[in-house]
């Protein structure tokens, strides 16, 4: 009986084909534009997630300052965390790697080439800390940090820039005219969190940049530390240690607050995926107002269709049509409709999204969630606007019907 | 009447009335009683508005009666549900119509196939089905046009393919010539008499004196009442007497 209903359904249907294929648009773009905002959100979730974990897995991060009900109160607290403080960390339990950043830009200039770039003064373990890895050459060392050699270690876009095709290994580059010597270069990381470029990044010995570059009334403070941690469920323990033992080192009484804040990367991480989750629904809901507007469509396309076609329902009654079967013909009519619009609306989302994807030079998922959504509009949508045409058609008296005009 | 040979249709003190809105009602039917057998072919007739199409439609099970028995078959009508009524429609009853009520935008061979989906039987029975019905009214070769391709006579033939598709115990025709000139009225009359040969119960309402003679039996109607019921032969007879 349900073939029967779909092929009455769809040669109705059928017999209409341009207002069919105009009701039809309002899903289909509806639908589209559900897809694409999904796929536009799940690619904002992807990125943040994938520049998270390009900076490193299992990461604590301390900045100085004091932290006000997980929020920083102010923008950079005053300097509290000495390299010293960083270094006491590294010999801790479940602590693989510990690393501070003095960061600040710079000119860099290379013959008749320059660039600004962002400079970071750190130690030989960021590369761990930070997933960094070299390239070609060698990364700086100890002795490197300990003496303040004016030794660099260059990212992909300043190569780029300011060598293009040549070697940069062993050349001497300028940053605010003073030389430096590139004894490495390190592997490409594409963009951060920000759409910044991660890869537009000079490295050198902290205590280099404090003595060529930014020097400072403090000079062995860190902006901000990194620390890597052996496991993931470690963490919360390790940064309870770490804070037992910055609080001792700055001889805070019981009762202050902390000079630092220390902060989960794992933490930040799905923060930054409920924002992603939930700019991925505001962008959904958004688009499902044009659905709303299709499903009227639907449901005013159908109610015409049912006034006009009161003869043909009063025939099929008096040939033996129940209501039911009435009924759910003119249900499956538009459910057919709306189910047409979603699948091409679907595929619309899909090749759309993946154009835009191409022309932002992003990763764009093709979810299973486009596949749920168009099947969900389209019975929801089409039982939703089809119902009371469907019932207006039921309830026809069929003497009546045979009598209309 | 033995349960051996129960009537096709069996009205007994038929009553309809209307009930407008405002409080109005109208008295369409008044205590009506008759019997039909199988095989017989009768016309109803009356003036406008005598209550022919209402005592047709309830007879057709497309109405019910204010009061009174209908047994179709045997089986009480009134009980029944919407349901049943819709089974019993597809399944004993053939209607042909004065303006044909074909869907104009299937094929010839759609619309006399149409009462089988509702006996949910599969598409290539229908097909074959309606192609017998088709060379049954001498439309062989049609099958594929559509309702405005072809004549009001030949639409005609198609509603009757259509009424006699479902194998029903009983036709009802309402005014089904009201529509055709002479000639045709008779190419179609002729199709009614050679299936009442086949053993086929016709019931068809008309005004036309001319039609009504096709019939054995007539039934008269006036003012909502019974006036004649017998033969036709005898009430001509009458009339001329007069
Ligand atoms: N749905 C209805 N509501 C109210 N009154 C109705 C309704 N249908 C029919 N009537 C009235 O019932 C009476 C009989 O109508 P009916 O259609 O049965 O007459 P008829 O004999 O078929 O006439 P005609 O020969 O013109 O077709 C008419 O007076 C009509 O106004
Ligand atoms: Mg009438």
């Amino acid at each position: 009986m349900i073939g029967q209903i779909i092929r009455e359904a769809w040669i109705s249907i059928a017999s209409y084909k341009m207002r069919t294929f105009l009701t039809t648009l309002g899903i289909m773009i509806g639908v589209a534009a559900v897809v694409m905002m999904v796929a536009a959100g799940q690619t904002v979730q992807n990125t943040i997630t994938e520049s998270f974990e390009s900076m490193g897995g299992n990461l604590i991060i301390i900045v100085p300052g004091q932290s006000v009900s997980g929020g920083v109160r102010t923008a950079r607290g005053r300097p509290s965390v000495t390299f010293s403080d960083v270094d006491s960390l590294k010999g801790m339990k479940d602590v693989v790697a510990a690393s501070y950043i003095v960061s600040t830009t710079a000119q860099a200039v290379y013959g008749s080439n320059n660039w600004n770039v962002s400079v970071a003064g750190t130690t030989p373990d960021y590369l761990t800390v930070g997933n960094w890895e070299i390239d070609r050459g060698i990364p700086f060392t100890d002795r490197d940090l300990k003496s303040g050699n004016p030794y660099i270690l260059l990212g992909q876009t300043v190569i780029d820039e300011l060598f293009g095709l040549q070697d940069p290994i062993g050349k001497t580059i300028r940053l605010n005219n003073r030389p430096f010597t590139v004894i490495g270069t390190l592997q490409p990381k594409g963009d951060g969190l920000m759409g910044d470029d991660q890869d537009n990044i000079i490295m050198m010995p902290a205590t280099t940049l404090r003595q060529r570059l930014r020097g400072s009334r403090r000079p062995n403070y860190a902006d901000v530390a990194f620390v890597k941690v052996s496991e993931e469920n470690k963490m919360e323990t390790v940064a309870n240690r770490i804070e037992y033992q910055l609080r001792a080192r700055h001889r805070l009484k019981e009762g202050t607050d902390n000079d630092f804040t220390i902060r989960l990367m794992t933490e930040m991480v799905n923060q930054a995926r409920n924002v992603g989750m939930i700019l991925s629904i505001l962008l959904a809901s958004i688009a499902s107002i044009s659905l709303i507007v299709g499903s009227i469509g639907i449901m005013n396309m159908m109610l015409v269709s049912v006034t006009e076609r009161t003869r043909e329902i009063g025939i099929r009654k008096a040939l033996g049509a129940s209501n039911r079967w009435i009924m759910f013909q003119f249900l499956t009519e538009s459910v057919l409709i709306s189910f047409m619009g979603s699948f091409v609306g679907m595929i619309l989302g899909v090749v759309f999204s993946q154009i835009g994807g191409f022309i932002f030079d992003k990763t764009v998922p093709i979810s299973i969630w486009s596949v749920i959504i168009s099947v969900s509009v389209a019975v929801i949508v089409g039982v939703a606007s089809g119902l009371m045409p469907a019932i207006k058609a039921m309830k026809l008296d069929p003497i009546e019907a045979l009598r209309y005009q | 009447m033995n349960d051996t040979h129960s009537p096709v249709i069996e009205v007994k003190n038929l009553c309809k009335t209307y009930f407008m809105s405002g409080g109005m009602s109208q008295s369409v039917l008044k205590d009506i009683s008759f019997s039909i057998e199988a095989g017989e072919f009768v016309a109803i007739m009356g003036h406008s508005g005598s209550g022919k199409s209402t005592l047709m439609n309830i007879l057709g099970c497309l109405d019910k009666p204010t009061s009174g028995l209908y047994l179709l078959n045997g089986d009480l009508v009134s009980d029944k549900s919407e349901l049943e009524l819709a089974s019993v429609r597809g399944h004993e009853i053939g209607f042909v119509f004065q303006n044909f009520n074909l869907l104009m935008k299937r094929t010839i061979a759609d619309n006399v196939s149409l009462p089988l989906i509702y006996q949910n039987i599969g598409e290539k029975e229908r097909y074959e089905r309606a192609l017998r019905m088709l060379e049954k009214v001498g439309l062989t070769g049609y099958e594929n046009r559509f309702p405005s391709q072809i004549s009001g006579g030949m639409q005609q033939r198609v509603a009757i393919a259509r009424s006699l598709i479902n194998n029903p115990s009983i036709i009802f025709a309402d005014e089904p010539t009201g529509n055709l000139d002479t000639a045709t009225s008779d190419e179609i009359m002729n199709l009614f008499t050679r299936l009442n040969q086949q053993g086929i119960t016709i019931v068809l309402v008309t005004h036309e004196e001319d039609v009504a003679d096709y019939a054995k039996r007539l039934i008269k109607i006036s003012d909502g009442r019974k006036e004649y019921d017998g033969l036709r032969q005898s009430y001509q007879g009458r009339q001329e007497a007069k």
